[in-house]
């Protein structure tokens, strides 16, 4: 869900651009991060935990906690809450342990 | 290799002053910051702070955040953005980096201003999708403008959880309820008072016991707790919500000050294991120093002071003294003991005197202000308290008419007499705590000033409901004007309203619609474990069989389940194990030891060190000290 009005700040988006989410086109804002234009598409689920394949969102949104870990152009563990999108990125869900997942 | 004489971890608050003050000396100063621009928790902050004028106060933290990054640029100071530091080695270079790019800076000293990072609250399916952090959650929905849902329930009533839940109801969402394991409200009761009377209700004594939901949280059930903090059968209920907030306090980041060898100390004020550092932010180690929230959880306030201090004599240092700098060292030291003063600034107190061996000083009791209540004319309504260290209401008044006096936690004080009612003080109060009563408004009526800052704001003429400062519906109310004072704040707007004449003492609220009060739904059984190492996937009861056959440090676990050997190396799980063993062992979490660290600090493909590239060095050839020179 994407705030449209704010009584204090005004969101410097940047330029619409595409991207891929597990294969299914999205449409985001160039320079946020992959998790906020995730989450503004209703994305949730970023990951799936190593051992019990849990579903996993994002924690802490500094790049702290690794809750986020995604597999980004074939590069698994980039974590989502910091890296900007960029067009046309292919953005996976990271099942497991990075390189499991860089199929 | 980049050489420079000043390298400062972490560019937030403390970062960013301790930068400002070593260049201003004029030596060489880098800044390496892991994110993409300077600012730390500064960039998402949309409030005003508190504090003197000194510490920018009225001033929203983003503005401060940009401010003082124009001021590290204009004073030439190397900031490596996107950077990450992962390691300080024996021979006094620090490892960074930058993408695939590693590569070693050479400091003659070194200021570590990592911040803190936040913690988690263990309970059934706390990992789920829909349990955030309230600092991750204010990135997101401050920073990019991006909501993960509609309904919230905020865990935590200090000034983050109170703070958060505001911003959250600006940016449009609804918060059903604050809860606090505590019996009392931990943050300002000013920033209370305002969700308050919106309609939000805190439970003291409250806290969050399970989630669930398919996938993600759909559902969060709250359950009364007793002294020992153990929920109580039968009170239990559920709420529907699409998210759970954590706001239940911050860590100091400590992983480098570990790392490198510097001594550290559970120290509970500062809210966990801290570098033990003097009073010029100096550590065990004589070329580090160390500032902010890494040296101990406080405000931005004092992380800037704390900042300028460490960052002066990282610079003196490297000049060998060749400067005067003992007037402005005592200021710092004179504005750090302002800020802590008073009941808030008692636990810094406490934790720094225990830091530097000194007294402790005796609890500070919270005094009760008297209650300033106009009896005609338009004259402001000062709802404040608290002894809390700000100022800018009396800063605002154009007729002097409040005053607060030397100590700045002192009550604001107002003088009726001189008041024009111009409204400046509501403009500018940052706890949303000053209103403005006109009884003469007409024979019935009062009108009533409200600051306001959420959307959609109300328009003349329009016809609602006023809040009492519990968020209850208590009256008709009638929009009489809306209007800006810009000198002050650009986009507070200031609200006045009528209500019958004897509801002028309560109404503090206007709406159009009457506020729904959040609706009780079934509640379900909890998931029977709990995961307490996310990376690795570790349960509670997985750390509870570990402990039972014989391992019981922190490391003996880690080698055993691997937990703290994920990505986030031990800042989720760490304080939770912690606190299982010392619950196990009927200890106390200052007599365990923490983690034993190592480099790298953020898990990096060993390749990436192999290859080890020369930087392009900064232009340090090129490079005048602002001024000349001191
Ligand atoms: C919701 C909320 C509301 C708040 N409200 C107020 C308020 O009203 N008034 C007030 O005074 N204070 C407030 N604070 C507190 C204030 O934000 C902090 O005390 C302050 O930001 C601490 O400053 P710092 O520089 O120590 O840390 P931070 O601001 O956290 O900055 C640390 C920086 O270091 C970087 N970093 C960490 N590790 C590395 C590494 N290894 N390499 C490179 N860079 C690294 C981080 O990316 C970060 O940018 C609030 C905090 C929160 C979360
Ligand atoms: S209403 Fe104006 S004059 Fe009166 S106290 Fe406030 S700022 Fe001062
Ligand atoms: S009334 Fe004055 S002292 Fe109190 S919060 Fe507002 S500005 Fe600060
Ligand atoms: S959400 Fe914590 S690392 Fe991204």
């Amino acid at each position: 869900m994407r705030i449209e009005k704010h009584p204090i700040l005004d969101f410097a988006r940047g330029k619409k651009v595409k991207f891929t989410f597990d294969g299914r086109e999205i449409t985001g804002h160039e320079g946020e991060t992959i998790t906020a234009a995730l989450v503004a598409a209703g994305v949730l689920t970023l990951s799936k935990s190593i051992k019990l394949e849990r579903p996993r969102g994002f924690f802490c949104g500094i790049g702290r906690c690794s809750s986020c870990y995604m597999v980004v152009n074939g590069v698994s563990n980039v974590r989502a809450c910091v890296t900007p999108l960029e067009k046309g990125m292919d953005v996976n869900t990271q099942v497991g342990r990075g390189e499991i997942a860089s199929c | 290799m980049l050489e420079t004489d000043v390298l400062i971890i972490g560019g937030g608050p403390a970062g960013m002053c301790a930068a400002i003050e070593a260049a201003k000396l004029g030596v060489k100063t880098t800044v390496v910051e892991d994110k993409d621009r300077l600012g730390g928790q500064l960039v998402k902050q949309t409030h005003q702070f508190f504090g003197s004028e000194k510490h920018h106060a009225g001033v929203r933290g983003i503005d401060i955040g940009v401010k003082l990054a124009g001021e590290c640029s204009d004073l030439k100071v190397n900031a490596l953005t996107n950077t990450t530091c992962t390691g300080i080695f024996d021979d006094g270079s620090v490892g960074c980096l930058r993408g695939e790019e590693f590569f070693l800076i050479h400091p003659k000293r070194i200021v570590i201003a990592t911040g803190a990072y936040e913690n988690m609250l263990p309970f059934p399916d706390c990992d789920l999708p829909g349990v955030y952090g309230a600092g991750g959650l204010q990135t997101l929905m401050n920073v990019d403008g991006v909501l993960p849902g509609k309904t919230y329930l905020m865990v935590g009533a200090g000034n983050i959880g109170l703070i958060v839940s505001y911003q959250l109801m600006q940016a449009g969402a609804e918060v059903v309820a604050i809860v606090e394991a505590l019996d009392r409200v931990g943050g300002y009761e000013v920033h209370a008072a305002k969700v308050k009377r919106m309609g939000v209700p805190i439970f003291l004594r409250h806290t969050v016991t399970h989630v669930s939901g398919d996938g993600k949280v759909e559902r969060a059930t709250i359950s009364k707790i007793d002294g020992s903090f153990k929920p109580v059968p039968g009170s239990e209920f559920t709420v529907s919500v699409d998210a759970v907030c954590l706001a239940v306090g911050l860590s100091p980041l400590i992983e480098l000050i570990a790392q490198a060898g510097c001594e550290t100390r559970y120290i509970p004020e500062c809210a966990g294991h801290v570098a033990v550092h003097d009073s010029n932010m100096r550590t065990s180690l004589e070329h580090i120093f160390v500032a902010g929230d890494a040296s101990g959880i406080e405000e931005a306030s004092a992380a800037m002071v704390e900042g300028r201090i460490a960052g002066l004599h990282a610079a003196l240092d490297v000049t060998h003294g060749k400067a005067d700098s003992n007037e402005l060292l005592r200021e710092f030291d004179s504005q750090l003991d302002e800020l802590r003063t008073g009941p808030f600034g008692q636990k810094a107190r406490q934790g720094k005197s225990k830091l530097w061996g000194l007294k402790l000083p005796p609890d500070e009791e919270f005094e009760e202000a008297p209650p300033i209540i106009p009896e005609s004319g338009k004259k402001p309504v000062i709802e404040c308290p608290q002894n809390i260290p700000c100022n800018p209401c009396a800063v605002s008044c154009p007729t002097e008419s409040i005053t607060i006096g030397d100590n700045i936690t002192n009550f604001p004080v107002l003088d009726q007499g001189t008041c024009n009612g111009c409204g400046n003080c509501v403009a500018a109060c940052p706890g949303l705590a000053v209103f403005l009563v006109n009884r003469d408004y007409s024979d019935r009526e009062a009108e009533i000033t409200i600051p306001w800052e959420l959307t959609p704001p109300p328009e003349k003429g329009d016809k609602g409901y006023a809040l009492d400062r519990t968020g209850v519906a208590i009256c008709p109310a009638t929009v009489t004007k809306i209007r800006r004072v810009k000198k002050i704040d650009k986009k507070r707007l200031l609200v006045a309203f009528t209500v019958p004449l004897d509801k002028a003492d309560e109404a503090r609220h206007f709406v159009i619609v009457e506020p729904k009060g959040a609706e009780k739904i079934e509640t379900l059984p909890p998931a029977d474990d709990i995961i307490i190492c996310r990376c690795e996937d570790v349960t509670q009861k997985e750390i509870l069989d570990c402990f039972n056959s014989g391992y019981k440090s922190f490391d003996e676990i880690k080698r055993y389940l691997r937990t703290g050997m994920g990505p986030c190396q031990g800042k989720t799980c760490q304080r939770l194990i912690l606190g299982i063993l010392a619950r196990e062992l009927k200890t106390h979490v200052s007599e365990l030891a923490p983690q034993t660290v190592r480099t790298p600090m953020k898990p990096t493909e060993l390749e990436i060190y192999a290859s080890s590239k020369e930087i392009e060095p900064w232009d340090f050839e090129n490079w005048q000290p602002p001024g000349g020179g001191h």
